[in-house]
């Protein structure tokens, strides 16, 4: 890849005597999608509001296209587009005129662009309308194209699919994607729900308690789990083997009564279908967790994922 | 530079997109309304008629003579002339009464600026903490302005609106006035006393002054509830600060009188008209002091709302 377009560079913060931020050091690069994954209060809105100059870091620097946001703000900021939070806007003015007033922060943005951005966010029809009358997805619509005014290089967006429906998580993802692949655009997801992550995401950085544990390339995690673990409860036992030794052509465990085989994962219907054509009775299937989520759980413990 | 008015075009469509700021103006102009038709109609309000006749010296001359008597309280034929002095001073000078007229209202509306200090301290408490309560501040401050820039956006805004208002209070105390009381008075003599002595002036000219020394009040609490918005971001606690001092300031100025430092606590010297018509709070004051001592009390407001307004954290509500 090319040079990063966002550097964390030794990023610390300390409010009063707690360190919340232990040193972060990461590089984002343009045309990827960046997840920032971790449970609540790990740190993720801390280090978003620091890279954005809205909290001064301890300690540590962040460089955007170069610039460093604590000595050189205005160049560097000029490149970033972000939500931190949640999508607030001024809910006594319309949409538009809350674009309006984002469009004149900046130098050089055309009604025409506002149209633009409007339309690519899909909200043409309500723009005239008050905010305060948007649902949450419409507001997070909002925010995106607020982000995008001024054709950013850097895209933050803190929690985006934080209390949309599956459809609205879906659209948020396609904008996503297309912003980067299409646009070159350096995109930082935070999350802290890892299947959401898994699935817009290049790579996925793992935050706890202030520190990333690890960097994962979800391509390569994907392809690793592309074969998935199976493990079912049937009866008969020895038929349910027999047939799934012929189906899969795999060895299969038994394990304190519950059968266990792997199979890539777009097979998984077409064999339990099969199975229960046989007349075979099966109580329950469980798809194994992935590496990825093996990995995730493993570091930030079991509770706190959703 | 235009990126500065570009800001200030935003606050104003922020301020007049919120439905409060309309409620405020409709409150004012329904005031002034109101205290101009209830002026017409009682008569009390206005002191009822004036001796305007051909021999207006001696009708004011026996009104003096009716004050002056020794059995009881005298039942004058014109309650709106009731000090001897400036009744004398007219006389010698030759100022002859007028009736009621529309600068007497629009004099008489300058106790209005209290009701327009109310809600510029509204607004100024609101144009930065209310970024906050929204949480709209983040997305405000993460654009490719500085900080300070984006304060004085604001500042001079609240500033706008208090001198917008105070004009309204004035042109429209003007037109209900002049159609309610007639404009006959335009050029008349204002006769006053101050500290003890008998002027006279223009009334156009004296009550112009004394809106724009009026200001220079506003402009103080304004600042103030700014600066305890930008300090505590918190709306609330900055719209009511604000209100119990600019209620209580002349009451905590009476308390402390017998202090060395009284004449330094800003309400005794808030009040430019002190030295204009009436007494001041103190003998020792004067014009110069008082500005010197408000001029001190600005700065810190300003460095204070700055230095917290671009220094702190913009952390999680
Ligand atoms: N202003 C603050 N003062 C003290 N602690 C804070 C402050 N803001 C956040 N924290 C703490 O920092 C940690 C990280 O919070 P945050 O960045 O909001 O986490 P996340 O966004 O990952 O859920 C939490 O433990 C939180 O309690
Ligand atoms: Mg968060």
């Amino acid at each position: 890849m090319s040079k990063p377009v966002m550097q964390l560079k030794d990023v610390k913060k300390t409010i009063g005597k707690t360190p919340i931020i232990k040193g972060l050091n990461f590089d984002i690069y343009g045309g990827e999608v960046f997840g920032f994954l971790g449970p609540n209060g790990a740190g993720k809105t801390t280090t978003i509001r620091m890279m954005v100059g809205l909290m001064e870091m301890t300690e540590g620097d962040v460089m955007i296209k170069g610039h460093s946001i604590n000595s050189d703000f205005k160049k560097a900021i000029h490149h970033v587009g972000g939500i931190v939070e949640n999508p607030e806007m001024y809910p006594f003015m319309s949409g538009w005129k809350n674009l309006l007033h984002y469009a004149r922060m900046m130098p050089g943005i055309s009604e025409d662009r506002i149209h633009e951005v409007v339309q690519l966010v899909g909200l043409e029809k309500r723009i005239k309308e008050k905010v305060g009358k948007y649902s949450l997805g419409m507001r997070q619509r909002l925010g995106i194209a607020q982000a995008l005014l001024h054709k950013p290089s850097v895209l933050i967006l803190d929690e985006p699919t934080n209390g949309l429906d599956p459809s609205g998580i879906r659209e948020i993802r396609a904008y996503i994607r297309k912003l980067a692949e299409e646009e070159g655009v350096a995109v930082i997801v935070s999350s802290h729900i890892l299947s959401e992550m898994e699935m817009m995401c290049d790579r996925i950085g793992i935050i706890k308690n202030g520190e990333l544990i690890s960097i994962q390339t979800v391509r390569d995690a994907l392809e690793q789990t592309e074969e998935k673990e199976v493990s079912m409860e049937a009866t008969p036992v020895d038929d349910t083997v027999a047939a799934l030794k012929e189906m899969t052509g795999k060895d299969v465990n038994i394990q304190e009564g519950r059968l266990t085989f792997t199979i890539d994962r777009e097979k998984i219907p077409t064999v339990i279908a099969g199975l229960v054509q046989k007349g075979i009775q099966i109580y329950s299937v469980n798809v194994n967790r992935s590496t990825l989520e093996d990995k995730f759980l493993d570091l930030i413990g079991e509770g706190s994922i959703e | 530079m235009s990126n500065f008015f570009k800001l200030i075009k935003n606050e104003q469509m922020k301020l007049y997109n919120q439905k409060a700021t309309w409620i405020m103006a409709i409150i004012l102009v329904i005031l002034i309304i109101g205290a101009g038709v209830i002026f017409k109609v009682d008569e009390t309000f206005t002191g009822g008629e004036a001796p305007t006749g051909d021999n207006w010296k001696e009708e004011l001359q026996q009104q003096n003579e009716q004050l002056m008597s020794p059995d009881g309280p005298p039942d004058v034929e014109y309650p709106g002339y009731m000090n001897v002095e400036e009744n004398q001073y007219r006389i010698e000078n030759d100022i002859k009464p007028t009736e009621y007229n529309v600068w007497d209202f629009v004099r008489e509306n300058r106790g209005l600026v209290a009701l327009v200090s109310l809600f510029t301290i509204i607004v100024a408490a609101g144009i930065t903490a209310n970024e906050f309560r929204w949480g709209t501040i983040k997305l405000l401050l993460i654009r490719p302005i500085s900080r300070t820039k984006i304060l004085f956006a604001k500042y001079i805004s609240v500033l706008i609106y208090a001198l917008t208002m105070l004009f309204a209070l004035f042109v429209l105390s003007f037109i209900v006035g002049s159609l309610l009381f007639g404009m006959d008075g335009f050029a008349a003599t204002y006769v006053y006393s101050q500290a003890e002595e008998i002027k006279s002036v223009n009334i156009f000219s004296f009550t112009v002054f004394q809106y724009l020394l009026s200001f220079v009040e506003l402009m103080m609490m304004a600042t103030f509830a700014f600066m305890i918005a930008a300090v505590f971001r918190n709306t609330s606690l900055a719209i009511g600060l604000a209100i119990f001092l600019m209620m209580a300031g002349s009451s905590i100025v009476v308390f402390f009188m017998d202090k060395g430092w009284a004449k330094y606590i800003l309400f005794a010297n808030t009040d430019l008209n002190q030295f204009i018509e009436g007494t001041p709070f103190f003998s020792g004051i004067n014009l110069g002091f008082s500005i010197a001592v408000l001029a001190v009390y600005y700065v810190l407001f300003m460095l204070l709302s700055w230095v917290f307004f671009t220094k702190r954290d913009v952390a999680g509500a």
